[in-house]
């Protein structure tokens, strides 16, 4: 599959990869300098392979609030927030972002790219109560304008005010030469900037003229080792299936307050239960790069398990999110076994790099 | 995509420099370009008795981890320790500052088996159909 920039990005000179069978862009000039221009100045990525679903009607705030582990009921008109999708046994189908486009009436759920069909068969799997399901991920594009000089770009291009708008919420604006555009402050870079859903049909002017602005294109790479910087993490390496929000600490987008859902009951059990594991980061001390599947040493006694590492281009080190046993307190030194050899890490929750985002 | 008439290369994407007694390594700009941005690069001991083919080190970009792999047969005589401070020299000036190591050859003849730039030139080709 392709996504509607595919030949801008060929035009771009894109080293092309195959993720999850959709040709995107890994890197234009390299990975470092995409990763530093979008921490200092201004990336732009082509995030449209992403996964769109719309939900409406009366019954659609009760369906969200049966499969994911927010309330959406309270979130008013131009509200984001990050959630999940839960199995009975409370580990993670995906995580993703809900919209809350007109409260009661409809919501707009973006989801990895890789999980859109399975998550939309098991919403759709769920809806006795028949809210109206759409999987619009074919038609809406999405890029991620990220870095300080966001606002600047966002103004000169599409004559908009950045700052009108507070973290994790966002605006529908509709314009003759863009057509409908949702922009939401959020991003999955910590750099600060924008997330801006469109009409397939404009993206390649829109991105054009961000690139004109003297935004970055900047690939999956770039993406994935800011991400990494901040902790934020990947369906698929760091939360899946068999592991819960609680065991990826982020029970912050869990509310267990809330009647029912779908994995309650597991998480209250774990929660009453404890968790063996749970996830944290790394900064490595020696040289060398940590690398997901590498297993964790202390005292040669195995401690856990890394499911996303990296050379931080901001550091200049190596930084690895993994899950620890909770006898392992942070500033903790212990040793990753990278093929070989023993390297020295110490226990370090994330962000890793301070973010430019302002909550 | 530059390829020094003056070197041999071989099916792995490295070069070798006749210096005399000693044989000079590096990878080619070719395989940098595959890899990408190189974040670290490390070697095997100085000294080291090393066969054809046996890993001699190894580089890694933000994705991959690719072993280094010696030409020729012979002793490790130098290893370029100013890539390991500074990876990128790899991306930069494959041919030049980022050499990787030097080899003592015991038999000058192993450098002849590997391919001539025009050989190379053909097998690139080849690779990136």
């Amino acid at each position: 599959m392709k996504t509607p920039l595919f030949s801008e990005h060929n035009k771009l000179g894109a080293r092309i990869v195959d993720f999850h069978g959709w040709e995107m862009p890994i890197w234009y000039s390299g990975i470092k300098s995409e990763h530093m221009a979008t921490r200092q100045h201004c990336g732009i990525f082509d995030v449209s392979h992403m996964g769109e679903i719309y939900v409406r009607g009366t019954n659609s705030a009760a369906l969200l609030n049966h499969v994911l582990t927010i309330n959406v009921s309270p979130m008013q008109r131009g509200r984001v927030r990050y959630t999940f999708l839960l199995n009975e046994n409370g580990g993670i189908i995906d995580d993703l972002t809900v919209y809350c486009i007109k409260p009661e009436e409809e919501y707009l759920l973006c989801v990895n790219a890789s999980n859109a069909e399975t998550d939309f068969a098991w919403i759709d799997s769920h809806n006795q109560i028949k809210a109206d399901i759409e999987n619009a991920s074919d038609n809406v594009a999405l890029l991620a304008l990220q870095g300080p000089d966001s606002a600047r770009i966002l103004m000169q291009c599409l004559d908009f005010e950045l700052d009108q708008i507070k973290y994790f919420n966002f605006r529908l604006v509709s314009s003759q030469a863009f057509g409908e555009l949702l922009i939401s402050k959020t991003g999955y870079t910590g750099a600060g900037g924008v997330e801006i859903f469109l009409d397939q049909r404009f993206a390649n002017l829109v991105w054009q003229k961000f690139i004109a602005a003297d935004a970055t294109p900047c690939g999956l790479g770039a993406r994935d080792t800011l991400r990494l910087e901040m902790g934020y993490p990947l369906h698929g390496n760091d939360i899946n299936e068999s592991t819960t929000p609680l065991e990826a600490n982020l029970s912050f987008a869990v509310d267990l307050k809330k009647e029912a859902f779908i994995g309650k009951k597991s998480l209250e059990k774990q929660r009453q239960d404890g968790i063996a594991r749970q996830l944290t980061g790394l900064v490595l001390l020696d040289k060398g790069v940590p690398r997901q599947g590498c297993s964790c040493l202390k005292n040669d006694q195995d401690v856990g398990y890394i499911t996303s590492g990296s050379i931080s281009p901001v550091l200049g080190k190596g930084i690895a999110l993994c899950y620890l046993d909770r006898s392992i307190a942070e500033n903790d030194k212990i040793a990753i076994k990278v093929r070989d050899k023993h390297l020295m890490a110490q226990v370090t929750r994330p962000p890793f790099v301070k973010g430019n985002v302002k909550k | 995509m530059n390829i020094p008439d003056d070197l041999k290369y071989t099916k792995d994407h490295e070069w070798a420099r006749n210096e005399g007694n000693r044989v000079r390594v590096g990878i080619t700009d070719y395989a940098q370009n595959e890899l990408g941005d190189i974040v670290f690069v490390e070697f095997v001991e100085k000294g080291t008795m090393v066969a054809k083919g046996d890993s001699v080190g190894t580089v890694e970009s933000v994705k991959a981890v690719s072993d280094i792999y010696a030409p020729l047969s012979g002793t490790i005589a130098e290893i370029n320790d100013a890539l390991e401070d500074s990876p990128e020299l790899v991306n930069q000036d494959p041919y030049g500052k980022a050499w990787m190591v030097t080899i003592e050859v015991e038999d000058q003849s192993e450098l002849d088996a590997l391919m001539d730039a025009q050989t190379y030139d053909d097998y690139v080709a080849q690779e990136a159909k």
